[in-house]
C-alpha cells in the first residue's frame, strides 16, 4: 500500500498524512515512506513542520546554545567582545563558597517546599472531597466550598506582593510579634527574617502558603475525576476515610501528584521572587540566598555575564535532572503495573 | 514506487536533517554574532562646527538621547537643562529628549552590545552599570570641564573641590558627578538641646553618649538590613580621616590584610563594645531599612544615624515635627587625628556619562554643559535641596534647610580635604558584604570574626584574574 501511488487526490493525502500513525498502517514499511513533492504537500510542510520547528529553534534551541556559549566566555554584558575561556566559569562556581550555599538552599527548598504544599494540599483537598460524614454519599465537610475558595486567595496575590506583606509580618515590629504578644508570648521584638535559625523556615512558610491553595483545587479536580462507584464500593467493603483516601485515591491520581511534584520543584529551584522579596540581601549570614538571586547580583551588579550564564546553565541542568529523578522515583514507588506510561 | 526515488524526501531524513539544522544553525548564528556587532562607528555622525558658544561642535537641528536614573533626585533637573539648552540659540535648534529609568545596567545593556548607546547616562541607583565593564567605552570628560560654561566662566574654577576624583578610573576622567553628597552622622539639633546630649567629637565619645540615651529609653544607633554597610562606610571612613591615606590606600587597591590596620581595629572593637553594651537598636537585620530609619527620624528611638546626605529628602515625609536635622563628618578614632581638622568624606554623586559610540557624543557633552551652568545648577539646588557641584549656588539661609546648612558649612571647612572610597562600588562588593555586617551589628560576630569575612572576600576579588582591577591613588 502505497499513498503516492496513482489516483491518489491531494486531498485525501493531507487527511492520511495528518492521521499517518493509524493502526492500519502501523504495519507500513516505515523506513523511506516516499512522497511526491506536490504544492499541497509542500505547503502541509511548511504550516505544520517547517514553521513550528523554526519557531522552536529561534526562541528555544537558539537562546539555548548561545546561553551555553556565554558560559564559556569571560563576557562583561556591556562589550561586544568576549574571550572563549572554556570551562573556567564552572571550575569557580564550583569553588565559590556563597554560590555553594546557594545551591544547598536551592535543594533544601526542592525536597522541603514540594513536600509540604502537596502534603498540605492533599490532607485539605481530601478533607473538602471525602472528609464528610461516613453515612449517605461520599462527600466533604460542611462549608467545603467555603474553604475551597477562602484556601485559592493566596495564590490570586502575586508572588512579589506576597513577598513583600510577609516582609512586613515578620519585621520585629511587625504583625506575628503582635500577634504572639496578644496571647501572652513576648518575643522581645524577634526578627524572624533576620535570624540564620529562623530566616529559612520562615521564608519556606511564605512559599508554601502561597501555592497550597493552587495544588489543593488542582488535587479536587483530580479526584472529582474519580467515579463516584469507585468510593462508594470501597465504603461498602467497609474502608474507612483514611483508608480510602491512601488506597483508593491516591493511586488514581498518582499522574497529579507527580507533575505537582516537579512543578513545585522548579518553582523552588527559581524562587528569586520570594527570596528577593523577603530577604533581598540573601539572608542572615547568606542563609536564604538562591541562585537566581546570586546570578542576577553577579551579572548586573559584577558585570560577569560569562559567569552568571554559567550559573543558568547549572540552574538548568539541576532543574532537568530533578524532573528525571522525580519521575523515576513515582516509577518505582508503584508505576511498574503501567507500563509505558509515566 | 523506486522509480520515484530521487525526486522525494523519506520523513525520517527530513527529521534527520531537520534535527542538524536545529543544531548547526544557531551555532553558526551565535559564533557569527559574538564577533558581530562592532559597529556603529563612533561619534560619526555629521558634527557641526566648533566655536566658543558651540565648543564640542553640536551639530545644527541634531537630537541629544539623554537616559536619566529616575532616583531620589528625579529627572525634571535635566529636563530644566534641556529646555535651557532647546532655547539656546547658538546651537542651531539642538534639543534634548530625557528618557527616565530606574534600571540602568538592564535597560542599556543591549545597546552598549549592540553599538547604539545613548548620548548621555546619569549611571546610577542599585542597577547601574559596573564601571570596569564599560570604561573603556566612554568619552574622556576633561573637555567639558576646562570649556567655558553659558555664563562665560571656565567650568572647572566654578566647581567644589575633589569633584574629580570620583569619576576617574585608571588615570582616566570619564565621569561628571552632578550633586554633591557629604557623608556624616546625622541627629537633631532640636532632641540634643532639650535632652542635652553633647555633639561627639570622636569615637571616645560615644559610650558616654550610648549611656546618655539608654538612660532616657532610647538607643544609640539603628540599622536596617538592606543599609547594614553604611556602618561600614561609618568605619572605614572614619579610620581614613585619623589616619588618611594609610588606611585608605590598601583598602581601596584590595590589598593583604588592608583590614588589620590597627585604626580600623581599634574602631571596630569601639563599635563592637558599643553593640554588647545595647546601644545599637536590635532587630535590625529583619527590618527594612526605611522602617529603620523612620525609627530614627520619626519615633526617635536612636540618636544618631550614618548616611550621605540624601537622607533628608528621603525621610522628608517620615521625620518628626521639629526634627532639626543637622550633620558632623564622620568621626575620628581620637583626638590625634593625622589629616587637617575638617577632613570628611564628601564626593559628587549622580554619575553622568557620555558613551564613545553614542551617535550624538557632542550634544551629550552640550547638555552636560548646560547643566553646568550658573542658571541651571542654581535651579536644581532650590528645587532639590542638595547642592550641585557648582559653587555658590546655595544661600545663606538655605533655603530654610538645617541639614543643608549644615552640609554647606560642612564642605566651607573642609575645603580641599575631602575624600571618596570607591572599591566598594568598583567592585561590586556591598551584596556580599551585606550579610556580614548584618551578622555583626546583630552581635554575633567578633571583631576577629568581620576581619576575617571581610578580608576574605578583598581576597577573593584580588585574586580573581577575571575582573579587571583600577588603580586608585
Amino acid at each position: 500500500m502505497t499513498i503516492s501511488g496513482p489516483g491518489v487526490s491531494g486531498a485525501e493525502l493531507d487527511t492520511a498524512a495528518v492521521t499517518a500513525p493509524r493502526t492500519g498502517r502501523r504495519k507500513a514499511p516505515r523506513a523511506g515512506l516516499p512522497r511526491k513533492l506536490t504544492p499541497d504537500y509542500i505547503s502541509f510542510l511548511a504550516v505544520f513542520f517547517v514553521l513550528p520547528v523554526a519557531l522552536f529553534l529561534v526562541f528555544v534551541i537558539w537562546p539555548f546554545i548561545q546561553a551555553v556559549y556565554v558560559s564559556l566566555t569571560n563576557w562583561t554584558g556591556f562589550s561586544p567582545n568576549m574571550s572563549f575561556v572554556g570551562l573556567d566559569n564552572f571550575v569557580r562556581l564550583f569553588q565559590d563558597s556563597a554560590f555553594m550555599q546557594a545551591m544547598a538552599n536551592n535543594a533544601l527548598l526542592a525536597v522541603v517546599v514540594p513536600l509540604v504544599t502537596i502534603v498540605i494540599a492533599l490532607l485539605f483537598a481530601s478533607l473538602i472531597t471525602v472528609g464528610g460524614p461516613s453515612h449517605g454519599q461520599v462527600r466533604g465537610l460542611r462549608g467545603s466550598t467555603f474553604y475551597r475558595v477562602v484556601s485559592f486567595f493566596p495564590y490570586v496575590i502575586p508572588a512579589i506582593v506576597i513577598a513583600i506583606l510577609w516582609n512586613m509580618i515578620y519585621a520585629p515590629s511587625g504583625l506575628l510579634n503582635g500577634v504572639l504578644g496578644v496571647f501572652g508570648i513576648d518575643t522581645n521584638q524577634f526578627a524572624w527574617l533576620g535570624d540564620q535559625r529562623t530566616a529559612m523556615a520562615a521564608s519556606i512558610f511564605v512559599m508554601v502558603w502561597g501555592m497550597v491553595g493552587f495544588y489543593m483545587v488542582l488535587f479536587i479536580a483530580a479526584i472529582k475525576g474519580i467515579p463516584a462507584e469507585t468510593l462508594e464500593a470501597a465504603r461498602i467493603d467497609g474502608a474507612g476515610r483514611f483508608r480510602t483516601v491512601t488506597s483508593i485515591m491516591l493511586p488514581q491520581i498518582r499522574d497529579n501528584v507527580q507533575t505537582s511534584y516537579i512543578y513545585l520543584g522548579i518553582a523552588a529551584l527559581d524562587a528569586f521572587v520570594y527570596m528577593a522579596g523577603l530577604n533581598s540581601t540573601g539572608g542572615p549570614n547568606n542563609s536564604t540566598l538562591v541562585m537566581s538571586q546570586y546570578l542576577f547580583r553577579t551579572a548586573f551588579e559584577k558585570g560577569q555575564f560569562g559567569l552568571a550564564t554559567a550559573m543558568g546553565v547549572v540552574l538548568a541542568v539541576l532543574s532537568l535532572a530533578f524532573a528525571g529523578i522525580v519521575m523515576l522515583v513515582f516509577r518505582l514507588i508503584g508505576g511498574k503495573d503501567e507500563g509505558g506510561r509515566s | 514506487m523506486e522509480t520515484k526515488d530521487a525526486s522525494i524526501i523519506s520523513r525520517r531524513s527530513l527529521l534527520r536533517g531537520a534535527a542538524l539544522a536545529a543544531v548547526m544553525v544557531p551555532l553558526g548564528v551565535s559564533l557569527a554574532s559574538c564577533a558581530g556587532p562592532s559597529g556603529g562607528s563612533g561619534s560619526g555622525s555629521a558634527g557641526g562646527t566648533k566655536s566658543a558658544d558651540n565648543p564640542f561642535g553640536v551639530a545644527a537641528n541634531s537630537k541629544v538621547d539623554a537616559v536619566i536614573f529616575d532616583g531620589g533626585y528625579g529627572v525634571d533637573y535635566v529636563e530644566n537643562a534641556a529646555k535651557i539648552m532647546g532655547g539656546n540659540k547658538k546651537l542651531d535648534g539642538a534639543t534634548a529628549k530625557i528618557s527616565p529609568s530606574t534600571k540602568i545596567a538592564q535597560e542599556l545593556q543591549p545597546r552598549f552590545v549592540g553599538g547604539n548607546p545613548p548620548d548621555l547616562i546619569d549611571n546610577s541607583g542599585a542597577n547601574s552599570i559596573g564601571w570596569n565593564t564599560i570604561l573603556d567605552q566612554l568619552e574622556d570628560l576633561t573637555d567639558v570641564l576646562e570649556s567655558n560654561n553659558l555664563e562665560g566662566t571656565k567650568i572647572s574654577d566654578t566647581l567644589y573641590g575633589g569633584v574629580k576624583d570620583p569619576g576617574t578610573f585608571g588615570g582616566k576622567f570619564v565621569a561628571i558627578n552632578y550633586f554633591m553628597t557629604v557623608f556624616g552622622l546625622w541627629y537633631s539639633s532640636s532632641l540634643f538641646e532639650k535632652d542635652g546630649y553633647k555633639v561627639p567629637t570622636s569615637w571616645q565619645d560615644l559610650k558616654d553618649l550610648g549611656a546618655a540615651a539608654k538612660a532616657k529609653g532610647k538607643y544609640l544607633f539603628v540599622w536596617g538590613k538592606e543599609a547594614a554597610t553604611y556602618y561600614q562606610t561609618l568605619v572605614i571612613d572614619s579610620a581614613v580621616i585619623q589616619s588618611g591615606d594609610d588606611v585608605r590606600l590598601p583598602l581601596e587597591n584590595l590589598k593583604e590584610n588592608c583590614w588589620s590596620h590597627p585604626t580600623l581595629q581599634s574602631i571596630l572593637t569601639i563599635l563592637y563594645d558599643l553593640i554588647q553594651a545595647g546601644y545599637m537598636k536590635p532587630g535590625g537585620s529583619g527590618t527594612q531599612f526605611t522602617q529603620a530609619q523612620s525609627q530614627w527620624s520619626l519615633d526617635e528611638a536612636a540618636l544618631l544615624y550614618p548616611s550621605g546626605s540624601w537622607i533628608e529628602n528621603e525621610m522628608k515625609k517620615q521625620t518628626a515635627d521639629g526634627f532639626k536635622m543637622m550633620g558632623i563628618p564622620e568621626l575620628p578614632l581620637d583626638d590625634k587625628q593625622t589629616t587637617p581638622k575638617g577632613t570628611m568624606r564628601a564626593e559628587a554623586g549622580e554619575p553622568f556619562v557620555v558613551p564613545t559610540k553614542a551617535k550624538n557624543a557632542a550634544g551629550g557633552k552640550e547638555l552636560l554643559r548646560t547643566m553646568l551652568s550658573k542658571e541651571a545648577a542654581t535651579w536644581t539646588a532650590k528645587s532639590k535641596f542638595a547642592p550641585t557641584i557648582v559653587k555658590g549656588t546655595v544661600p545663606d539661609d538655605a533655603f530654610g534647610s538645617t541639614a543643608l546648612a549644615s552640609q554647606i558649612k560642612m564642605l566651607d571647612a573642609a575645603g580641599e580635604n575631602v575624600f571618596t572610597i570607591k572599591s566598594t562600588n568598583l567592585y561590586g562588593m556591598n551584596s556580599d558584604q551585606l550579610p556580614i555586617w548584618n551578622s555583626f551589628l546583630d552581635g554575633k560576630m567578633t571583631v576577629a570574626e568581620i576581619t576575617k569575612a571581610l578580608q576574605d572576600l578583598v581576597d577573593k576579588v584580588r585574586n580573581d584574574s577575571s575582573v579587571t582591577k583600577i588603580e586608585i591613588k
